[in-house]
């Protein structure tokens, strides 16, 4: 038996629901040494913004039990030498989603433009960058300039439009369809939670920018959480992201509602960790006698049997 | 040199004294490296059960390539390689790698400063140029040194020093640096260990007029340049990736007084 991998992430078609979380898989051809990159459904390469951009002095990364905490602070190469360098590096066949941040909302418009007429399968705006100064998560967390921010992305853009949301905030509902009703098309979810952890022998914080993002295993249940009352508000398919490591973590975002998947911090612990999951998933698929994956999305079961 | 990433079994995992240990594993494809390279490695032994706790590898110098054996010398200092040591023969331990740029060629006199942990960088650098080679190795005491029985077999020129006093002379490796820089003409310094220790090896090169490079040992989670968290400030500007820039710089490189 052979399981149908394909799914269509609002107008993007992927040969198989799983992706790489922006700011985890560089700009891809970091892995080629690792697997084939068409194997898995696509990349989001690393958040870009107008300029090249420096990024938080250090330390910028800890270590906390199942999970990393950290304060990059978005540096990129910038829009341009993106598409210069990095997007004709990758080969014909990968699917590239380009992951777009700005200082305020000229900027993101400015980057998603430049990105247009160019190879990439659609554009993901990053609204929830937990620990950048001015732009990011507050872009996220007010839905008046959430719906400013989709409008004039989706303006400005030539291919699908996903807005990545935060998970720092009250009602995710809420901000879903804000985002869907300015005509998103799709959604991403959950960036990496605003947190802090304290060296007992400086009594300093761990990270140099004081507050960071967790990542990893550790944040799996709240992102299942949030991809369920998210994808339950809107129509528009989901992305979810957070602590993925294998395809029995997939195959329960799929149920949750997610119609793709991310992975972010595992390619740290394996740089093959991408493709692990895509195999996971279809061979989880296959084990359960399901012949294509969109049978498992939103599948959930609440009520009792 | 194209990375890996195997599961490798251990072929031994020995004791070396102090907090010290030697694990050797056996890396069948292993594509050969370069003098300075490394390897991450996964904080303890891979089992049919996943553990996300460590969660991230552990950056570790390939020491040598012996026996059919990657070798990794390394020092027990927190969970990750006490878990590490707990691998016992036969079982598998996760390995990406070699990463990063090594030591470059250099000519005349090569000067190698290795304190602490940063010793085991140092071993595939005096093997390649062992005739112009001298090993300055530092610890605090000794049981602390690496590698030392391995460095006097490779017959480099060999000293010595320990903060107490109980092997080699007393007091700090780059005391050694020094005296040897009085006297040497057009010498390279290769230094590796304790932030620190490379600042001071830096600024005793410069002082005599050598070059200096340093093999830093900043705190990682991708090993491959991908996650930017090991981001070393540079003297002009901006940051370099310690793993994919580095781990080796010339230290006139490095803005020292911002280094974490
Ligand atoms: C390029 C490079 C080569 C290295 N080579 C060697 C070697 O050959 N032998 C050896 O014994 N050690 C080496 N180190 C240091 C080694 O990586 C750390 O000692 C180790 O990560 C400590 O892990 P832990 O879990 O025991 O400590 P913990 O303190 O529990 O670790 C917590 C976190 O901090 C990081 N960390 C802690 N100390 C260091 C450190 N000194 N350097 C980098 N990250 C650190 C860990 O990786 C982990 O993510 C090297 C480091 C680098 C960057
Ligand atoms: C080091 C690091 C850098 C990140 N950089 C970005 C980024 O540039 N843009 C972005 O949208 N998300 C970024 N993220 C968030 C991830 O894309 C992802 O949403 C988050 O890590 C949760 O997924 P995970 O638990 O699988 O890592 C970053 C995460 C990490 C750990
Ligand atoms: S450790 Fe990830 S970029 Fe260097």
């Amino acid at each position: 038996m052979s399981v149908d991998t394909r799914v269509n992430w609002g107008g993007v078609a992927l040969r198989n629901p799983v992706l790489t979380a922006s700011g985890t898989f560089g700009y891809g051809m970091e892995f080629a040494p690792f697997f084939d990159l068409t194997r898995i459904g696509g990349i989001v390469a690393k958040s870009l913004t107008l300029e090249p951009r420096i990024g938080h002095p250090p330390a910028r990364i800890a270590e906390v039990p199942s999970g990393m905490l950290n304060a990059i602070g978005l540096e990129n190469v910038g829009v341009d030498a993106f598409l210069n360098e990095k997007l004709p590096a990758l080969p014909e066949g990968v699917t590239v989603v380009a992951s777009v941040f700005g200082t305020d909302i000229e900027s993101y418009a400015e980057v998603c433009k430049r990105l247009a007429g160019s190879r990439v399968a659609a554009l993901e705006v990053n609204a929830s960058c937990p620990h950048v100064k001015s732009g990011g998560m507050e872009f996220g967390q007010n839905p008046r300039v959430l719906a400013e921010l989709v409008r004039a992305t989706r303006q400005a853009a030539s291919v699908p439009v996903a807005i990545k949301l935060s998970p720092n905030v009250t009602d995710i509902a809420e901000l879903a369809r804000v985002c869907e009703g300015e005509g998103a098309d799709a959604l991403s979810l959950i960036n990496t939670l605003q947190v802090l952890d304290v060296d007992l022998k400086t009594r300093r914080p761990r990270l140099r920018n004081t507050l960071g993002g967790l990542s990893g295993p550790a944040i799996l249940p709240l992102a299942l959480r949030m991809v369920w009352q998210a994808s339950r508000a809107v129509r528009i398919p989901v992305c979810g992201i957070g602590g993925i490591q294998s395809g029995e973590d997939a195959a329960k975002f799929l149920l949750c509602g997610a119609t793709a998947v991310q992975v972010g911090t595992a390619n740290y612990t394996n740089p093959r960790a991408a493709l692990d999951v895509a195999e996971g998933l279809e061979a989880f698929a296959e084990s359960q006698g399901v012949t294509r994956l969109t049978d498992l999305i939103g599948g959930l079961e609440t009520e009792p049997a | 040199m194209t990375s890996l990433r195997v599961d490798a079994e251990v072929a031994e995992n020995r004791d070396e004294g102090g907090a010290n240990r030697r694990l050797r594993l056996r890396v069948p494809d292993w594509p050969g490296s370069a003098p300075g390279q490394f390897v991450m490695l996964s904080p303890g032994v891979r089992s049919s059960v996943e553990r996300f706790d460590p969660l991230l590898p552990r950056p570790m110098a390939v020491y040598r390539v012996h026996d059919g054996c990657l070798e990794v010398l390394y020092k027990v200092t927190g969970r990750g390689t006490a878990l590490l040591a707990d691998a016992r023969s036969g079982e598998r331990v996760r390995v990406v790698g070699p990463l990063g740029k090594g030591f470059p060629e250099s000519v005349g006199k090569c000067l190698l400063v290795g304190g602490g942990t940063g010793i085991a960088s140092l071993y595939d650098l005096a093997a390649r140029d062992r005739e112009r080679s001298h090993v300055l190795l530092g610890a605090r005491s000794q049981r602390d040194l690496m590698g030392q029985e391995d460095f006097a077999a490779l017959g480099v020129a060999l000293s010595i020093a320990t903060e107490d006093g109980s092997t080699g002379s007393s007091g700090l490796v780059t005391a050694l640096l020094e005296r040897e820089l009085e006297t040497a003409t057009n010498a390279t310094v290769f230094a590796c260990g304790p932030t620190p220790m490379m600042r001071a090896s830096a600024e005793i090169a410069a002082k005599h007029g050598a070059r200096c490079f340093v093999s830093l040992e900043n705190p990682m989670a991708c090993g491959i340049g991908v996650c930017q968290g090991c981001a070393a400030p540079r003297a002009n500007g901006g940051y370099a990736l310690v793993c994919r820039d580095g781990p080796v710089f010339d230290a006139n490189e490095v803005l020292w007084e911002a280094m974490p």
